[in-house]
C-alpha cells in the first residue's frame, strides 16, 4: 500500500470500520484524545529526540506513539500477544504474584521491557516512527484489536500527516492481529508476524484436545469447559487450576523418582492394565495427539546422560518429558483461555464428540513405539480414549459459541496482497509450526483463487541446536536459565528482530519482499535460523 | 557490421553452450567433479556396535572407486552424520545433510522409526532427494506415494517372517514355538508375516524398544521353559536384545533348552560375541541371511571386499556390517553410472528403476526393482552359526528361497548371481 494517499477511501474504510464496531460495541469516548511531550534518550553519546504521544480511543483502548524529530516517513505498528482478561489471585506457577488485566499499549516487540525499549530506541535511532495499542479488551480479542490498531493509524496520520508508510508487526496472537489487519484494510504495507497464532478454533481444540485428554486419563474431575454463569463460574476456573497443578505435579515428582516407570497419580481413575504403563508414555501419547511438539527447552527428544541409558533416555524417555514440559503452557493456555472464550462466546466453545483420537496418531505410533511403551500399550490407552468408553465422557459444545469462536474471531485468510514474512520456531508449544503451514497453504489456495499475489510470502524458521539437553554428574537433565532457541514461545533476540525490522522496513518501501538468499545472508550469523520453502510443518488437528 | 556479426554471433555460440549444458548444473551436491552423498546413521550410542561400521565401510569402498577414476570423473563425497539411532535426531541429521551439507542424494540410512520421521522432516519427497538402499526391512517404505523417492534394500521383516515359518514347519514338527518381538512396526512386520507364514505360535511375547533388562529376560526364559520339550524360540528383535536373553539363559543354565532362531537383525554374531554371549551358546543358533557369510573367503565378493577393506579401512575387521556396507556402496555407484554422464535426481531414480534388477550384488538373492518396486531383495536363506560366528547353511546344503510380503508362495530361489566386476570396479551403464 500505498500510503494513504486516497483519503476517501481511507474514509470510507473507516466509517464502515466504525459502523460495523458500533453496532457491537459501546464506546467507552467519543474520541481519541492524545496527548503529546517531548522525549529523548542518549545513544551512541548522540541524543535522539522524538515526541511521545499517549492516548485512548474511543473503544477505551489505550495507545502510544513515538514520533523521532528526525523522522523518514515510515512507522512501526506493533501488535502485542494475548493476555488474561479476567484478575487472578496468587497461583503457584501459573500466576505466582497474581495478575490484574493488562491494558497498557506496547510498541515493539522483545524478550523484556527494556528489551522492548532497546528496539523502540533502535527504530526511533533510524528515524522510524514506532507505535502500539493495548486494546480495549484482553483474552482472545482479534476484532478489538484490529478496529483498535485502525484507530491508532488513523490517530497517527492525524498527529502526524507526515507519516508515508505504516508497516504491522506482532507477536503471537499480536502477529495475528498483525495478518488480519493488513488483510482486512489497505493501510498496511509490509507485515512481519512472529509466531503467530493459528486461528481462534485452531488455537482452542489444540489446548482442548490436550486438556481433555489430560483429564480423561490423570483426573476426570477437572471441569474443563462448560463453566457456570457469574462467580460460581470463576470458582470452578480457579478450582481446575488448583486439580491441574496438583496432577501436573504429582506426575513430574512420579517422573523424577523413577524415568523408567513412573507412576500414575492417585487422583487417575484408568484401570489398572493401563496404569501399569508408565505415565510419561500417556504424557507422550496424549501430547502426540493434541500437536504437542516433543522438544521443548530442556528435552531434545535425543539426549540422554553418559551411561547405560543413554540410548534409551534419548529414544524412550526424553521425548515425554519434552511433551510434559511443553503441556503446561498448553494446559494453562487451556485453563486461561477457556474461561475467557467462554465468558466472551457465551458457551462451550470446544467439542470432541467426533473427534477419533486413535487416528490422528498416524506414523507418530511407530515412530515413537518404544516411549509408548509400544504397540500393544498404546492399543489399550486408545481404547480408553475412545469415544464409545462410558469412563471418558466427550465435551458437546455449545453451538453459538462453537459459531462465535470459529467464525467471529476476524481470522486471517491467507488473501495477501503485500509483502508478509513469518518467523517462527520448530519446536513452539503455544503457537506450534503448523499454524505457519496452514497460513502458507490459505495463501497459496488465495493466489491460486486470484485473491493473493504470488511472491508475497518468506517464511523464516527457527530450530533447536542439534542436540542440547545437559545432564548433570548425577545424570539429571539441567533446565537451562533461557528457553532453548528454537523452542518454547519464547522472543527472538534483539539482533534478529533487528534484522526482521529492517527486511520489514525494506518491504513497506519497495513493495517486494527480499529474495531467499538475501533473507538466509541477512541471518547467516545464526546457525539456527533456516529458509526453506519445501519445510513443511504438520497441520495442527482442527486444520486439516 | 561485420563486427555486430562477429558479437552476435558469440551470444548465439554462447547462448547454446548454456543450453547444451545439461540440468545437472543446478542439481545441489553435484559438480563437474563430484558427488556428494549423505549418509544418517549411529555412530555412537547402542546402536552403533552393530551398525556403525557401515559408513566406514562405504566412504572406503568409495575411495576405491575414486582412486579408479570415480563415476565418469566424479568423485564421490560421503558426508556422514551420527543420529544415534534416535528419530528425532535422525530427522535433524537428514534435514542437515540435505539443507546444510547439500548433498545431491542420501544413502544407505539406517531404521524404520528414524528414517520415517527424517523422510518427511526433510522433505524428501518434496525436494525429489533420491533415498538410496535404505537398511529397513520394514514393508511400509513400499508405499511409493509416500515415500517416491525411497529404496529400500534389505528384504521386508514380512518375507523373513515368513520363510523362517515355513522353516521351522519343516523341520521342527512338533516343536512348540515361542516367538519374542519387539513391540513396534518392525516387530508387528514379521508377526504379520509369521501369520501369513501359518505359524502356530505357543507363546507370544511382545516388548518395547529399550524396555528389556537382565531381569526381565532372565523372567523371560524361566517362563519359556515352562514350556513342555525343546521350544522353538524366534528372537525378532535387535541384537543388544537377542545378547540379553542369550546371557539370561546362560545365567539359568537353560540354552540348550531352547532351540534358537534369531531373526537376520538381531542375529549378527560378531556383535553377540562381542556383547559377552558366549560361542558355545551361538553354536547351533538358526539364522536367516541373504549375504554369503562375511567369513568365507571363498566367495568372489567377500574376498574382494575384504581386500578393499584392509586398504581403504585399515584396522576395521571385515564382518557382515562391512559387507553390507560395501555391498551398499556397489549398488550406488552402479546407480550412478546407470544414470548416465548427465547425472541428475530424477535420473537416478529412473535407473534404479529399470536397471537396479540387474546390478551385481554380493547377496545370493535377487533384486527386485521396477518401475513399480522400490524394494531391494526379496529372499533368504537359512543358516545356523557355530561357535566362530560363522553362518552355515542349515543341513549343510544351501537352499535360497524367495517370496513376498504378503500372501505370495515361498519358492526356491533359481536366481544366479553375477560375477563381481572386475576389481570391484563397475563398469555398467
Amino acid at each position: 500500500m500505498k500510503n494513504i494517499k486516497s483519503h476517501k477511501a481511507l474514509a470510507a474504510l473507516v466509517v464502515t470500520a466504525l459502523v460495523t464496531t458500533m453496532a457491537v460495541a459501546i464506546p467507552s469516548a467519543a474520541n481519541a484524545t492524545t496527548t503529546c511531550a517531548k522525549a529523548s534518550f542518549k545513544s551512541s553519546g548522540k541524543s535522539v529526540s522524538y515526541q511521545k504521544c499517549t492516548g485512548t480511543d474511543w473503544q477505551g483502548a489505550k495507545y502510544e506513539i513515538r514520533m523521532p524529530s528526525k523522522f523518514n516517513g515510515m512507522m512501526y505498528l506493533y501488535s502485542h500477544g494475548i493476555r488474561g482478561n479476567h484478575n487472578m489471585p496468587k497461583v503457584p506457577v501459573i500466576r505466582p504474584n497474581g495478575y490484574v488485566v493488562d491494558m497498557a499499549p506496547e510498541v515493539a516487540p522483545g524478550r523484556t521491557a527494556a528489551d522492548q525499549e532497546t528496539i523502540a530506541r533502535a527504530l526511533l535511532k533510524q528515524g522510524y516512527a514506532v507505535a502500539g495499542s493495548g486494546v480495549s479488551t484482553q483474552g482472545w480479542s482479534v476484532p478489538e484489536a484490529v478496529n483498535a490498531n485502525l484507530q491508532l493509524i488513523v490517530e497517527a496520520r492525524s498527529q502526524f500527516p507526515n507519516i508515508e508508510k505504516v508497516v504491522s508487526w506482532g507477536d503471537s496472537l499480536g502477529g495475528h492481529i498483525s495478518q488480519s489487519l493488513s488483510e482486512k484494510y489497505d493501510v498496511i504495507d509490509a507485515v512481519a508476524n512472529l509466531h503467530m497464532a493459528g486461528s481462534a478454533d485452531s488455537q482452542y481444540t489444540y489446548a482442548n484436545d490436550f486438556l481433555w485428554m489430560f483429564k480423561t486419563f490423570f483426573d476426570p474431575t477437572i471441569k474443563g469447559n462448560g463453566y457456570s454463569a457469574g462467580s460460581a463460574g470463576y470458582m470452578e476456573y480457579m478450582g481446575d487450576i488448583s486439580k491441574v497443578l496438583t496432577a501436573f505435579g504429582t506426575i513430574q515428582a512420579a517422573i523424577a523418582a523413577d524415568p523408567l516407570a513412573p507412576k500414575w497419580p492417585a487422583s487417575s481413575t484408568v484401570p489398572a492394565a493401563l496404569q501399569a504403563i508408565p505415565v510419561r508414555s500417556a504424557v507422550l501419547l496424549i501430547g502426540l495427539l493434541a500437536g504437542v511438539p516433543v522438544q521443548s527447552m530442556t528435552y531434545d527428544a535425543s539426549s540422554g546422560p553418559a551411561g547405560p541409558l543413554e540410548t534409551s533416555f534419548g529414544l524412550a524417555i526424553s521425548p515425554a518429558l519434552g511433551v510434559f514440559e511443553n503441556a503446561f503452557t498448553a494446559l494453562a493456555l487451556a485453563l486461561i483461555g477457556n474461561y475467557d472464550a467462554e465468558v466472551r462466546c457465551g458457551g462451550t466453545i470446544f467439542d470432541n464428540t467426533a473427534t477419533d483420537y486413535a487416528a490422528r496418531l498416524g506414523d507418530n505410533g511407530d515412530v515413537y513405539a518404544a516411549g509408548l511403551s509400544g504397540k500393544t500399550a498404546t492399543a489399550g490407552m486408545l481404547a480408553y480414549l475412545n469415544k464409545l468408553n462410558p469412563a471418558a465422557p466427550r465435551v458437546k459444545g455449545t453451538p453459538a459459541a462453537l459459531n462465535c469462536i470459529k467464525n467471529e474471531q476476524a481470522n486471517y485468510t491467507g488473501a495477501i496482497t503485500i509483502p508478509t514474512i513469518t518467523i517462527s520456531q520448530t519446536a513452539d508449544q503455544v503457537t506450534p509450526a503448523g499454524f505457519i503451514q496452514k497460513f502458507k497453504e490459505l495463501y497459496a489456495s488465495n493466489v491460486e483463487a486470484g485473491t493473493a499475489k504470488p511472491g508475497n510470502l518468506l517464511n523464516i524458521w527457527n530450530k533447536p541446536p542439534d542436540t542440547y539437553t545437559k545432564f548433570d554428574s548425577a545424570g539429571k537433565p539441567i533446565t537451562p536459565a533461557l528457553p532453548t532457541t528454537g523452542t518454547s514461545h519464547f522472543m527472538y533476540t534483539n539482533s534478529d528482530l533487528l534484522i526482521i525490522a529492517k527486511m520489514l522496513a525494506s518491504a513497506g518501501k519497495t513493495g517486494k519482499l527480499p529474495s531467499v538468499a538475501t533473507a538466509k545472508a541477512a541471518f547467516k550469523k545464526n546457525p539456527n535460523i533456516f529458509i526453506d520453502p519445501d519445510y513443511k510443518p504438520e497441520l495442527m488437528f482442527a486444520d486439516r | 557490421m561485420k563486427r555486430f556479426s562477429i558479437v552476435s554471433a558469440v551470444v548465439a555460440l554462447g547462448a547454446m553452450v548454456v543450453t547444451a549444458l545439461p540440468a545437472q548444473a543446478a542439481e545441489p551436491g553435484l559438480t563437474s567433479k563430484e558427488i556428494k552423498l549423505g549418509i544418517s546413521t549411529p555412530l555412537t550410542g547402542a546402536a552403533a556396535l552393530s551398525y556403525g561400521k557401515i559408513p566406514g565401510a562405504m566412504k572406503a569402498y568409495f575411495d576405491h572407486i575414486n582412486a579408479n577414476g570415480g563415476v565418469y570423473g566424479r568423485k564421490i563425497k560421503l558426508v556422514v552424520r551420527d543420529d544415534k539411532y534416535l528419530p528425532t535426531l535422525a530427522a535433524t541429521q537428514t534435514t542437515n545433510l540435505v539443507l546444510k551439507d547439500g548433498v545431491f542424494a542420501l544413502v544407505a540410512a539406517l531404521g524404520t522409526a528414524t528414517h520415517s520421521k527424517a523422510y518427511a522432516a526433510a522433505s524428501l519427497a518434496t525436494k525429489k532427494v533420491p533415498d538410496l538402499f535404505v537398511n529397513t526391512g520394514f514393508s511400509g517404505f513400499g508405499n511409493r506415494t509416500k515415500y517416491p523417492t525411497t529404496f529400500t534394500v534389505l528384504p521386508s521383516y514380512a518375507m523373513e517372517a515368513k520363510i523362517i515359518s515355513k522353516f521351522v514347519k519343516d523341520k521342527f514338527p512338533g516343536q512348540a514355538v515361542a516367538l519374542v518381538a519387539q513391540d513396534d512396526e518392525f516387530g508387528v512386520d514379521g508377526v504379520n508375516g509369521f501369520a501369513a507364514g501359518s505359524l502356530t505360535l505357543a507363546s507370544k511375547t511382545l516388548y518395547p524398544q529399550s524396555s528389556m533388562t537382565d531381569a526381565r529376560a532372565k523372567a523371560l526364559v524361566t517362563g519359556l521353559s515352562a514350556i513342555p520339550g525343546k521350544p522353538v524360540v524366534i528372537l525378532f528383535g535387535t541384537t543388544d536384545v537377542t545378547a540379553l536373553i542369550f546371557k539370561a539363559a546362560e545365567s539359568l543354565s537353560l540354552t540348550n533348552k531352547f532351540t534358537w532362531i534369531a531373526g537376520s537383525v538381531g542375529g549378527d554374531s560378531n556383535t553377540l560375541l562381542a556383547l559377552g554371549v558366549k560361542p558355545t551358546t551361538i553354536d547351533g543358533v538358526v539364522a536367516a541371511s541373504f549375504f554369503p557369510d562375511a567369513k568365507d573367503t571363498t566367495d568372489e565378493y567377500v574376498a574382494e571386499f575384504a581386500k578393499i577393506n584392509a586398504k581403504y579401512n585399515p584396522g576395521v575387521s571385515f564382518d557382515n556390517i562391512v559387507l553390507q556396507g560395501m555391498n551398499s556402496a556397489m549398488l550406488t555407484v552402479q546407480a550412478l553410472r546407470a544414470a548416465g554422464k548427465n547425472l541428475t535426481r530424477a535420473g537416478l531414480i529412473k535407473s534404479i528403476e529399470n536397471k537396479g534388477s540387474k546390478f551385481a550384488s554380493a547377496a545370493l538373492v535377487p533384486l527386485n526393482y521396477s518401475a513399480t518396486s522400490h524394494i531391494g531383495y526379496n529372499g533368504y536363506w537359512m543358516g545356523q552359526l557355530n561357535s566362530k560366528g560363522e553362518l552355515k547353511p542349515y543341513g549343510g546344503t544351501l537352499s535360497v528361497v524367495t517370496t513376498d510380503s504378503t500372501t505370495g508362495p515361498i519358492t526356491p530361489s533359481t536366481f544366479k548371481r553375477l560375477s563381481i566386476p572386475k576389481n570391484g570396479i563397475p563398469t555398467n551403464s
